[in-house]
């Protein structure tokens, strides 16, 4: 039996909290009286996950079995979420490649022929050969790679049609093929309340037009939290896209989640609370630390990015999306929640290598914000946990440094943009468009693995909520040209950080730190 | 360096009393030591790397100048494996990880007998660290070892097994168990059958150390299951294969639509609807 979340308050005894920094980690001394918000323990995995997928296949959620549903000359077309899920990797087998075998287990005894495998990468990037195999497993890859098995291009003006348009005037568009299909299978993984249901396919298959109605200002600010999908404008959108899709093409869902077990052994400091930690977790932790103060900046990717997450699986779901997610949101809170008395003055948070738009890549400093203001601040309910007004404290190294492959229009966006503005809306009307239609970034997009064009302003919306209700954003540790270039402020350590946020909240502020990942959901009362 | 291990040493208070507040300690992490999966992620694997090309290797070269045939094959599966090989000596991996291409030798594990190698802790550790094996039970429930192993097999590993399961006491091959045949019909893997000639003059069961010999490790074409063959049935076709390799001959392999690919990739349609059943 897993322990669930905890919230503890630092006193004289307490042990140093865990701060990630990029691609390293500190211990920190939090002021007496602060609040550490604590993940749940992971959740006992399913014993035999090959066996629940049969299961739920063969029982589906007010929908058919799926064996009923596949004939030989139909046109079936299998999509599955890229690799921005979930973070870090998963270890080999992925739960992925294990609902996908079987679905192709079925197909095959149904003799369908026409059969293709879409990655959605809506406008992520296009997975390199070795990112797919590494979710399909190789079974998979050798019987369709290349010309069955695929990256989605959401650029291509002939691949992708429009379905038609929602109540409130939206576009909607969605990949030739699967709007083609005679049945698409969507085999999702949902690692946070955000992810799945009808957002897979209204983002994971559509192209910029049709992303746009939800990705803007507007409605981002309308959410309050995405990570509480019934308070989120996000998700209404997206529900009412992933409907009208629905009327159009039979879709069958399939949703997995797993537990927060997100570090290898080798990490297993991270996994745990300080209060756990054992003299082995200690002896781990300085060589850790040693390695990211003194190695190669290379050197150190290279070692945290081959980090693969043991997950276990805790929930899978098939049938129709609404039901289906229903069941899935319920485990993925059970994992995620921390019951939180109040909202605070201070919030602090260390941020890691990794977030979804940096999966074997650099985090660049406007993934730094997305990351922080963006996920981190948003993993609330209710209230966030600081309070309007309040300060955010990020510890990142926060580097001018870029992967000019997969982030060029981040490059052009922090030089020219954020040197404009930082305001949200000014950026959105007077520089979206251009980026999102710039002819060199499409090629890019479309032939190498470069994100789209407006990805970095997607990535800056992220973080309008946050923006919009704090009082201010401290980087600890962070270069100052950077921090500044970004609207924040930069302080050398924790403590030089508490001194300036007083000048904002006032003394003796009440302090809450977020030790994640793995992630959790502050359920604020 | 000396400010971190200070601040450690003395952020710890163990004895101290804990406020209410504090919950149980547990150990959070799920105990998977088992496994022993820090021998197959990094940095365990650049460190093997390392003493592979550095040490062994250039040993075993020096030593038994082994002559390789069949290399081919293993460059050209497509998915990961069970590799097969007649079993003398303990200088058989070693001719057996110098045979095989960098590519595979990286992704390759051993099944190293639980009950020989892994009785000693430290030993254990030191063989997982430098040859990347795991702990095969030669006398355990085959459901465990079998779901083990096809775990490993799914994540994208060749599985090395020895399926005499034990070293033959004269060099001559000996009757194969039928294990690898469950594994390859469970799986739905190829198994690459491999016969090395010469270990057991290098190091014959019963000698602690070395001697230079000359040795021949010959790498067949991949076996698959067929699709009513029993595993004893399949074991004994593998078992064949080895002993044809000894003396010097091979056979066929698939293409057609998806369903034909996909059949002969995986387990045959039998097997998959025993699964379902």
């Amino acid at each position: 039996m897993s322990r669930p979340g905890a919230v503890l308050e630092v006193d004289r005894n307490s042990p140093p909290t865990l701060f990630h920094f990029g691609e390293g980690v500190r211990l920190e001394r939090l002021p007496l009286g602060s609040r550490i918000l604590y993940p749940p323990d992971p959740l006992e995995p399913i014993a035999h996950p090959e066996r629940a997928i049969r299961r739920a296949l063969a029982h589906p959620l007010d929908d058919d079995p799926l064996k009923d549903l596949l004939r030989p000359g139909m046109k079936l077309t299998i999509a599955f979420d890229d690799l921005s899920l979930p973070l870090p990797p998963m270890a080999q087998p992925d739960v992925r490649q294990l609902v996908m075998e079987e679905v192709v287990e079925l197909a095959a005894e149904a003799g369908v022929e026409d059969i293709h495998l879409i990655v959605a990468t809506g406008l992520h990037r296009r997975m390199t050969e070795d990112e797919i195999r590494h979710i399909v497993g190789d079974r998979i890859f050798t019987t369709f790679w290349p010309d069955c098995l695929y990256n989605h291009d959401a650029e291509d003006e002939g691949e992708n049609v429009r379905i038609g348009q929602t109540s409130d005037g939206h576009e909607v568009t969605l990949n030739r093929r699967a709007a083609e299909s005679d049945l698409v299978v969507y085999v999702n993984l949902t690692l946070v309340p955000m992810d799945g249901g009808h957002k897979s396919m209204a983002t994971g298959l559509a192209s910029y037009r049709g992303i746009r109605a939800h990705h803007n200002v507007e409605t981002l600010l309308g959410s309050r939290s995405y990570m509480h999908p019934p308070d989120s404008q996000l998700h209404h959108s997206c529900i009412q896209q992933g409907r009208l899709i629905e009327d159009h093409v039979r879709v069958f869902h399939i949703e997995t989640s797993v537990n927060n077990h997100a570090f290898p052994t080798v990490a297993n400091f991270m996994q745990k609370r300080e209060t756990d930690w054992t003299p082995a977790d200690q002896a781990t932790y300085l060589a850790l630390k040693q390695l990211s103060d003194f190695a190669p900046r290379d050197l150190k990717r290279t070692i945290f990015h081959s980090m693969k997450a043991p997950y276990g699986l805790t929930g899978v779901n098939a049938g129709q999306v609404d039901q289906v997610h229903e069941r899935t949101l319920d485990v993925v809170r059970k994992q995620m929640t921390v019951e939180v008395d109040g909202q605070t003055d201070i919030v602090t948070m260390g941020l890691p290598y990794l977030g979804p738009y940096n999966v074997n890549s650099i985090l660049n400093p406007v993934l730094v914000v997305c990351l922080g203001l963006g996920y981190l601040f948003n993993l609330y309910r209710g209230r966030p946990v600081v309070r309007e007004g309040g300060v955010v404290i990020m510890t990142h190294p926060c580097r001018y440094e870029f992967d000019s492959v997969h982030h060029p229009s981040y490059i052009d966006f922090y030089d020219e943009v954020l040197a404009d503005t930082t305001d949200p809306g000014q950026i959105e009307s007077k520089y979206e468009r251009r980026f999102a239609e710039d002819d060199w970034y499409r090629q890019l997009f479309r032939k190498s693995h470069a994100y789209h064009g407006v990805h970095p302003f997607y990535a800056w919306y992220w973080a309008a909520h946050a923006l919009d209700h704090v009082g201010d954003v401290i980087v600890v540790g962070g270069e100052r040209e950077v921090v500044h270039r970004l609207g924040f402020k930069a302080a050398t350590t924790l403590a030089d950080a508490f001194e300036m946020a007083e000048q904002t909240v006032g003394r003796y502020p009440s302090v809450s730190h977020l030790r994640t990942p793995p992630l959790l959901l502050a359920d604020v009362r | 360096m000396v400010d971190d291990v200070r601040q450690v040493r003395r952020g710890w208070h163990w004895g101290e009393v804990k406020p209410r507040s504090w919950p149980e300690r547990a150990p959070a992490v799920p105990d998977r030591s088992s496994n022993l999966g820090w021998a197959r992620a990094e940095p365990v694997r650049s460190a093997r790397w390392l003493l592979q090309k550095g040490v062994s290797l250039p040993f075993t070269r020096v030593m038994a100048n082994p002559q390789v045939r069949g290399a081919e094959w293993m460059e050209s599966l497509e998915r990961p494996a069970i590799i097969a090989a007649n079993h003398a000596s303990h200088a058989d991996l070693q001719l057996l990880l110098y045979a095989l291409p960098d590519r595979a030798r990286e992704r390759t594990v051993v099944a190293a007998a639980a009950d020989y190698w892994y009785q000693r802790p430290w030993l254990g550790r030191l063989v997982s660290l430098w040859l990347n094996t795991f702990p095969f039970s030669r006398t355990g429930g085959p459901q465990a070892v079998l779901h083990h192993s096809s775990q490993l097999l799914k994540s994208g590993w060749h599985l090395l097994i020895f399926p005499e399961g034990s070293r033959s006491a004269d060099g001559r091959v000996q009757e194969f168990k039928p294990g690898v045949g469950f594994l390859a019909r469970e799986t739905g893997a190829p198994v690459v059958p491999i016969h090395v000639r010469g270990g057991q003059r290098i190091m014959p069961k019963g000698r602690a150390y070395p001697l230079p010999a000359p040795a021949q490790v010959r790498i067949g074409r991949p076996l698959q299951a067929q699709g009513k063959e029993s595993a004893r049935a399949f074991a004994g076709r593998v078992e064949r294969s080895v002993r044809e390799l000894a003396a010097g001959t091979d056979e066929p392999d698939v293409i057609g639509s998806w369903i034909e690919r996909w059949r002969a990739a995986g387990p045959p349609s039998g097997a998959a609807a025993r699964r379902r059943s």
